[in-house]
């Protein structure tokens, strides 16, 4: 189980090989950037079981596994992949393991007109954008001490670049649709959406898979919300059941701005997700719900750090995992109120439904608080389900199956009934309700 | 309202004064000599010392724990001194012919001990720094085949009961701090209740620290066989010096079919002055093993003292259908910090486990409850309900809650609550239009929030806890 730091440094500095293919920015801050995280990985090695954010994750096995980086263009058309095509979602931009696919993106409509929405792939705007990026790109998603992050930000070059002007609304949603289509190969996947004053947008982060097979996924989101923005981000993780999909998203709000936060974690062998929101903004207000259903030897680790730095802050957070077969659930969520963040009210609740007696879940919800005005609540609960519903259930003529499924459906329905987009969510029940009847 | 609530929270310790009595202590300093000095001070049999010097190694080759949410100086072990016991001038037959001096020591505290004993039917086994003074009420005791003295003693009186036990619950190398403990372990109490007894009396140990700059390793080990039950109390308060002192115990409860132990604690140590200067660091490991079917282990404590506490009364439930309970209030004011919380294991079928922790923090003092419920394969059926909440007073000090979650049978029940509040203005405006002043209606407030805790606790330290609690707080609310 522990690692030695040498094998370790080996596997990072192999990692860090697929770089040399990498062209070089025009910006020398971006240059910079990718230099730090560089060195950044040097000074830090792969977390163990021994590392408490990593004690009940272990990922020994992904340091067996050396891939690299595509750097080609897909020539994948529409026809192969338009089943992962939401509706009304008319902005796409689709990665295809990791590189960017132009044929398959939509133009963002009135780029050129006087709204001056930017929806495009990183690397075709960081020249034009380079002092609205510098002070976001890199600067949310901390690398010092998160080795994963550090090699993101390496490989930086391309990504999903959203930035919202004063006071405009995007009015569909916008769809980042990450596509894995080949076998052994590593993605670096990088978002950065920028909402500025008064600004309204919803994202869509989607991670599929168009076959099974090993590969690695390695993301970065950086959200930073200006004074009254308000964005929805909606985080859909269905990567292949042999895949790890580890991902790293930092969220900065701004005073009076709102975040609204639903990931749902299906797919991956390993799956590990961080969200670290900071309020720090007066009367900033987030809500953070996740979801994670897996089952047979599938581990879903989310880390959320809710950080309230500012007085008048509001968080609530709900996250639900349904756990069948030998799978694990790990959720560690952290709510921070630090000195003079004042009547914050924070509520947070971790339930967790076992469907089988080889399934198992480590939950903490975590309070550190700091100043004495406050309103802080969590709760966790693990359990299978209630007899006594299945017996209701059962009573008005239901088989005992069918009780069961629905009520593990609903269970989960509670969180998908959340994403404000009618087409995904149906995508997404349908889904529940397909793996709760395969029991 | 500040201004009372700070008066409530500055009341200067009431316990700090030095009795002068002759003592016997070791030069400082730890290595194998020193061990076998205690040892043969002690007139130990040969194992003893052999389970000393192995939990020496062991300790040799550990590191400090860095995982607690408190920050402290490194201790230097080799600056400690590991023995001392007051100088014996004979065999006491009596309570009279204990030291006067020692006696009065206990009257300025509020324990008269014959009083108290008379009174209260409580037996006392009196450790004053590591050596067992005076024990009341043996004879009696003694009489329903219940055992019930310090623990050197009981190696000479009933070294088999010691040998079996020894280190089952607590093993040598369970962590830095109890390994240590098993290294130079001094002295403590031993009680054995045999199958089927009821104690007829709460058993009742007074712990202080005396002697500056010599650390206390009490080793606790208490049995209850088949159908036993006992209700142990411990008190403790320690006197004010500026030296930070260490206090590594280790507590071991053993519980056989259907026994019950109840173990009540109220903790007031020396905390350090306002400042954080001195104190006594309480770094204790205490755990009770629910070994047989339909046993049951309580802890409740009330910890108000000490710089630094670290500690995490926890209950093994290996037999099925055994309880585990732990109902904690902890009180930090000034510097003081605080990491406690409980560790509930549930192995046999159908255990089940209550927590309920109350923390308060005041002025720059640091209050985190971590505790962890963990639910084995093997327990179908196990239940547990934790409830932990926070209150904070000023905007200076912090409450962290880390409960740990691991389920891994799916018949298992765990549920989990916390909440943070505070002392609210409109709270005391309703106790105000009521003629209620604003010190006592924090009072009743706190009274009110800890109220589960304290209703777990025997009367006696019921009312001494309260009292505790208010000139705990004295002036922190208004």
């Amino acid at each position: 189980m522990s690692m030695s730091v040498a094998t370790t440094s080996g596997y990072l500095e192999n990692l860090l090989q697929g770089r040399s293919q990498l062209p070089a920015s025009p910006l020398a801050w971006f240059n910079r950037l990718r230099a730090d995280a560089v060195e950044r990985v040097g000074m830090l090695r792969v977390p163990t079981t021994r590392d408490e954010e990593w004690r009940f994750t272990d990922i020994s096995l992904l340091t067996t596994l050396q891939f690299q980086p595509v750097h080609t263009t897909s020539h994948l058309q529409a026809a192969e992949v338009e089943h992962f095509y939401l509706e009304p979602a008319t902005i796409r931009l689709v990665f295809i393991d990791g590189v960017y696919a132009p044929q398959l993106s939509t133009q963002v409509p009135g780029v050129a007109g006087d709204s001056d929405i930017v929806i495009t792939n990183l690397s075709a705007a960081v020249s034009a954008h380079a002092t609205t990026l510098e002070p976001h790109l890199g600067r949310h998603a901390e690398f010092r001490n998160n080795v994963f992050t550090a090699i993101n930000t390496a490989f930086l070059h391309d990504g999903a670049l959203i930035i919202v002007p004063r006071n405009v609304a995007v009015d569909v949603p916008v769809h980042l649709l990450f596509i894995a289509t080949q076998k052994e190969v590593a993605s670096y996947p990088r978002c950065l959406l920028i909402a500025e004053s008064g600004s309204a947008v919803t994202v869509i982060e989607d991670y599929v898979a168009l076959q099974q097979g090993v590969y690695v996924t390695n993301a970065v989101a950086e959200i930073a919300l200006a004074d009254n923005a308000r964005v929805n981000h909606i985080r859909v993780q269905r990567d292949s059941g042999q895949a790890f999909h580890i991902a790293d998203c930092a969220v900065s709000l701004a005073q009076a701005s709102r975040y609204q936060s639903t990931s749902i974690a299906l797919g991956a062998r390993i799956s590990r997700y961080n969200l670290n929101v900071q309020l720090a903004g007066e009367g900033a207000e987030c809500t953070v719900d996740g979801l994670a259903l897996i089952a047979e030897r599938q581990l879903a680790d989310t880390h959320t750090c809710i950080d309230h730095i500012k007085p008048h802050g509001t968080s609530r957070q709900l996250h639900k995992c349904i756990v069948d077969g030998a799978a694990h659930a790990v959720f560690n969520g952290k709510i921070m109120v630090r000195p003079g963040a004042q009547l914050t009210d924070s509520a947070q609740s971790s339930r967790n439904l076992l469907l089988s007696g080889r399934a198992h879940i480590d939950t903490k919800p975590q309070l550190e608080i700091f100043a004495d005005d406050v309103k802080c609540a969590h709760g966790a609960t693990v359990g299978q389900l209630d007899s006594e519903e299945v017996f209701y259930l059962k009573s008005r003529g239901l088989s005992e199956m069918t009780a069961r499924n629905l009520l593990t459906y609903a269970f989960g329905a509670e969180i998908i009934e959340r994403i404000p987009v009618a087409s995904l969510k149906h995508q997404l029940e349908q889904t529940v309700l397909e793996q709760t009847q395969r029991n | 309202m500040s201004a009372v609530l700070q008066n409530l929270v500055n009341q200067p310790y009431k316990h700090g004064f030095v009795t002068e009595i002759e003592s016997d202590v070791a030069p400082k300093g730890l290595n194998e000599d020193t061990i076998r000095m205690i040892s043969a001070k002690k007139n130990e049999p040969e194992w003893l010392l052999e389970f000393r010097l192995k939990a020496y190694q062991q300790w040799l080759t550990m590191e400090e724990p860095q995982w607690p949410n408190v920050k402290y100086p490194k201790i230097d072990f080799q600056a400690i001194s590991y023995y001392s016991a007051p100088k014996p001038r004979k065999k006491l037959g009596s309570m009279d012919e204990v030291d006067p001096e020692l006696l009065r020591t206990f009257e300025k505290l509020g324990v008269p001990m014959h009083e108290r004993a008379a009174l209260a039917g409580v037996a006392v086994d009196v450790i004053f720094d590591s050596v067992s003074v005076a024990t009341t009420y043996k004879q009696k005791l003694a009489e329903v085949g219940i055992i019930f003295g310090s623990i050197s003693e009981a190696v000479h009186t009933h070294p088999d009961l010691v040998k079996q036990y020894l280190g089952t619950v607590v093993p040598v190398g369970d962590n830095y701090y109890a390994t240590l403990n098993s290294a130079v372990f001094t002295d403590g109490s031993f009680c054995f209740i045999p199958k089927g007894v009821k104690c007829p009396m709460d058993l009742s140990t007074y712990f202080r620290i005396n002697t500056e700059a010599s650390g206390q390793f009490e080793r606790t080990l208490i049995i209850a066989e088949e159908g036993a039950s006992v209700s142990y109390l411990e008190g403790c308060t320690a006197p004010r010096f500026d030296t930070n002192q260490l206090h590594a115990a280790v507590v071991e409860l053993v519980a056989l079919d259907n026994a019950d132990i109840k173990y009540s604690t109220v903790q007031n140590w020396y905390a350090g002055d306002e400042n954080g200067i001195g104190g006594i660091f309480n770094f204790v490991t205490k755990r009770g093993l629910a070994k047989g079917i339909n046993s049951r282990i309580s802890w409740t404590q009330v910890e108000t003292g000490s710089a630094i506490t670290w500690k995490y009364p926890s209950c093994v439930l290996q037999g099925d259908n055994s309880v585990g309970e732990f109902y904690s209030v902890a009180v930090t004011n000034n510097h003081q910090q605080a990491d406690t919380g409980t560790k509930m294991i549930h192995i046999g079928k159908n255990t089940r486990s209550t927590i309920v922790s109350k923390g308060i923090s005041a002025g720059h003092s640091n209050n985190s409850y971590r505790g962890l419920v963990r639910i084995a394969p093997t327990a179908a059926g196990a239940r547990n309900y934790s409830q932990c909440d926070s209150m904070l007073i000023g905007d200076q000090c912090s409450a962290s809650t880390f409960p740990y979650i691991q389920v891994r049978n799916n018949s298992a029940i765990v549920e989990h609550e916390a909440s943070t509040s505070k002392i609210g203005e409109d709270q005391l405006f309703y106790f105000a239009q009521r003629g209620i002043g604003n010190e006592e209606a924090v009072s009743m407030i706190i009274n009110g929030f800890c109220k589960d805790v304290f209703q777990q606790l025997p009367m006696e330290f019921a009312v001494e806890a309260t009292k505790l609690l208010g000139f705990k707080l004295e002036g922190s609310v208004g």
